[in-house]
């Protein structure tokens, strides 16, 4: 595998000029559907559409060949099949393209004809020191560039969070989850069959990428694990990387084959090998979801405690079944905390339990006593991270108000779990994110962020895990 | 012998899985301890070497033919005086002959049973070399309790295996048990890593049982492929 240097790959994320060779005017056909998402998407630069016999399709004009371009571009995006694609790779290299993306499947993932295909798209790109995203890949997007390289024209909210997939159809899952979840994406890498470009070549780039933030992986599986590894565990000590390994089950090789070309390999040992590391995985999309949410709204923790603040029991309990595993602790809080909880509620014999998880139950559905049992808690010293329940109610407004005075005050990490649909809390949620405070409404997606947060908060910051 | 000469002698005997005398010399070679064992070549040195070790001793086969000595009826354990081994002995080479005439016997004295653990290294076609970890003898088929490392590993690694299986609590003292010395335990991985991290030959290291007891950690059973 190329080893195409992190500043070689800036030209590809960021280009001014793009081909799309192979463009259509056929709508439901990729060569249609990359043009329009470059334009949907409000690329910036210049775009020149290539094929020999088309004119004008999405109202730009077309270019016979590559040759014909005026000026030297710096992208193509090829949408031709997979023997045509071998071909305008040679020709990219030829006239000094810096990068290309191959959405062609028919590669290696298809058996041994596939391979001696994809051997020789390499050796053509490895000619002239092309990077090449795929093949069998849904294309690149560059959010904070403007550059929508897939099939799938969209828009979406900029970020922080960067996603490398080998899945385009897990890729767009994430996407979407992020979108539902209210959060941005900065770059979206779907590395395909890695023929030149693998997860840790991504991963060297993102890693000197000042836009990125947090990094989501999903893999099925790669040829080469060792260096995956290695390098995301030497990224994720400058910045948070979590990752989602699929292909779990005996057997799953036989899929992931046949889907991008590698075998998935043991998952234990690429889950245990990850932890070795020092990298976060997770076991779904949605986990990958929240987990790089919060690592991207919110500052990491001192240490390995979490405070629980609610007024109804479950969620508490499903929360420390998933933080006990992540190595989180649910410390005891100290007695000033339980005198000032007291005085806030008020009650001389209040029908709560006084420890943590702080279960302040009907007590504590009015917005000001709720956000000062969060202030209480979040000014324990022995609390290094508050995760805050509350009930969606029609009569009682959430306290987000409150929950982002009392975040601001103590500046700790603080994740809410508002118990309701994302209709009646959207509001609070955009409100709440806005100020860096991530809302979910499922206990389980809480913990798992939390558990994103200690483990980068005691890795990054050095607080260590403490046993209480 | 050195561990290049142990590996050396082998290869050159046309052998990628090494005697048990011979990864044992190995291993003691890596400053690994082993249970140490001699090799007979008939009925009367078996006899012989068991009087010198003291019973009871093992007596297991050792043959290039056997890869699995225990499903070959090749091991014998507890064996407390001179009538036993040599029942012992006939009853092994029985079969062994069958299949290589070179067949001959290792003798060991009889390890005190400790907490069984595996420490182990495969090859992965990925990851390359890789530490395993987890209750060893027949528990490690009933409950896969296995964790895994990429060589190089360091101390924490080692610490982290020890305590990541679910069953680490037996090692922590279990049911009013002496907990047992982890740091030997910890210090035989991290040798292990070492070693194959230096002899990129060694392509599979299984122990198993290592006995673990409260003043230290013995190999009880060394298979070592190159």
């Amino acid at each position: 595998m190329a080893r195409t240097s992190p500043a070689g790959l800036h030209s590809v994320f960021y280009p001014e000029r793009v081909a799309v060779i192979g463009v259509t005017g056929t709508p439901d056909r990729v060569g249609y559907n990359i043009l329009e998402s470059i334009l949907y998407g409000g690329f910036t630069g210049k775009v020149y559409p290539v094929h020999p016999r088309h004119e004008q399709v999405l109202g730009c004009k077309v270019y016979k060949s590559l040759e014909d371009i005026p000026e030297p571009v710096d992208v193509a995006v090829i949408c031709l099949n997979q023997y045509a694609t071998v071909e305008a790779v040679e020709n990219c290299g030829r006239a000094g393209v810096k990068g290309v993306i191959c959405s062609a499947g028919g590669f290696r993932e298809t058996g041994e004809e596939g391979h001696d295909l994809e051997r020789r798209l390499v050796s053509a790109a490895e000619k002239y020191g092309l990077p090449i995203i795929g093949p069998n890949t849904l294309g690149m997007i560059n959010n904070d560039g403007n550059f929508y390289s897939t099939f799938y024209p969209m828009k979406i909210p900029k970020g922080k969070v960067s996603i490398v997939s080998q899945s385009g159809g897990i890729g767009l899952t994430i996407i979407n989850m992020a979108v539902d979840e209210g959060i941005g994406i900065n770059k979206f890498i779907g590395v395909g069959n890695c023929s030149n470009l693998g997860f840790a070549d991504c991963l060297d780039y993102l890693e000197s990428d000042d836009s990125t933030a947090v990094i989501g992986v999903f893999i099925e599986g790669t040829s080469d694990a060792g260096r995956f590894v290695r390098t995301a565990g030497r990224v994720a000590r400058k910045k948070p990387v979590v990752v989602y390994k699929a292909g779990r089950v005996t057997g799953a090789d036989n899929y992931t084959q046949t889907h991008t070309g590698s075998s998935a390999g043991s998952f234990q040992l690429y889950r245990d090998i990850l932890h070795q590391h020092g990298v976060f995985t997770v076991n779904s999309a949605s986990e990958l979801v929240a987990a790089c949410k919060a690592l991207a709204l919110q500052p990491l923790p001192e240490g390995n405690r979490v405070g629980i603040l609610t007024h109804t029991a479950g969620p508490s309990v499903v929360m420390i079944d998933h933080l006990a595993q992540a190595g989180c602790v649910i410390p005891a809080l100290h007695d000033q905390t339980i005198s000032r909880v007291k005085q806030i509620i008020g009650a001389d014999n209040p029908p709560v339990v006084l420890k943590n998880p702080l279960d302040a139950a009907g007590l504590g559905f009015s917005r000001p006593t709720y956000g000062g049992l969060a202030e209480a808690m979040l000014a324990d010293d022995n609390v290094d991270i508050l995760l805050a329940v509350y009930c969606l109610h029609k009569t009682w407004e959430l306290p987000a108000s409150e929950l982002i005075e009392a975040h601001k005050k103590y500046k700790k990490p603080l994740i809410v779990n508002f118990i309701g649909n994302w209709l009646g809390c959207r509001q609070d949620r955009e409100f709440l994110q806005k100020a860096g405070v991530p809302l979910f409404t499922a206990p389980e997606k809480t913990a798992v962020a939390a558990a994103a947060l200690v483990h980068y908060g005691t890795k990054l910051k050095g607080g260590g895990n403490r046993d209480c | 012998m050195t561990v290049d000469e142990i590996i050396g002698f082998a290869v050159a005997s046309g052998r990628n899985v090494l005697f048990e005398d011979e990864a044992g010399a190995l291993l003691k070679a890596a400053g690994i301890p082993v249970n140490p064992c001699r090799v007979a070549s008939d009925e009367d040195e078996a006899v012989r070497v068991a009087k010198e070790t003291g019973f009871p001793v093992v007596l297991k086969v050792r043959s290039q033919a056997i890869a699995h000595k225990t499903d070959a009826g090749g091991v014998r354990l507890g064996l407390t005086d001179e009538g036993t081994v040599r029942l012992a002995y006939r009853g092994i080479m029985e079969k062994a002959r069958l299949i290589d005439q070179d067949a001959r016997v290792t003798v060991h004295p009889m390890a005190s049973p400790g907490v069984e653990l595996l420490v182990g290294m495969t090859t992965d076609p990925q990851f390359g070399q890789v530490m395993a970890f987890g209750l060893g003898g027949i528990l490690v088929e009933l409950f896969k309790d296995i964790t895994f490392r990429q060589v190089p590993l360091l101390e924490k690694d080692a610490v982290e295996m020890i305590n990541s299986i679910k069953g680490s609590a037996v090692l922590k003292g279990y049911r009013g048990r002496p907990p047992v010395n982890t740091t030997a335990v910890t210090d035989i991985i991290l040798k292990i890593s070492r070693l194959v991290e230096g002899e990129p030959r060694i392509k599979e290291v299984d122990l198993n049982p290592v006995f673990a007891y409260p003043e230290g950690a013995l190999v009880a059973d060394a298979r070592i492929i190159v």
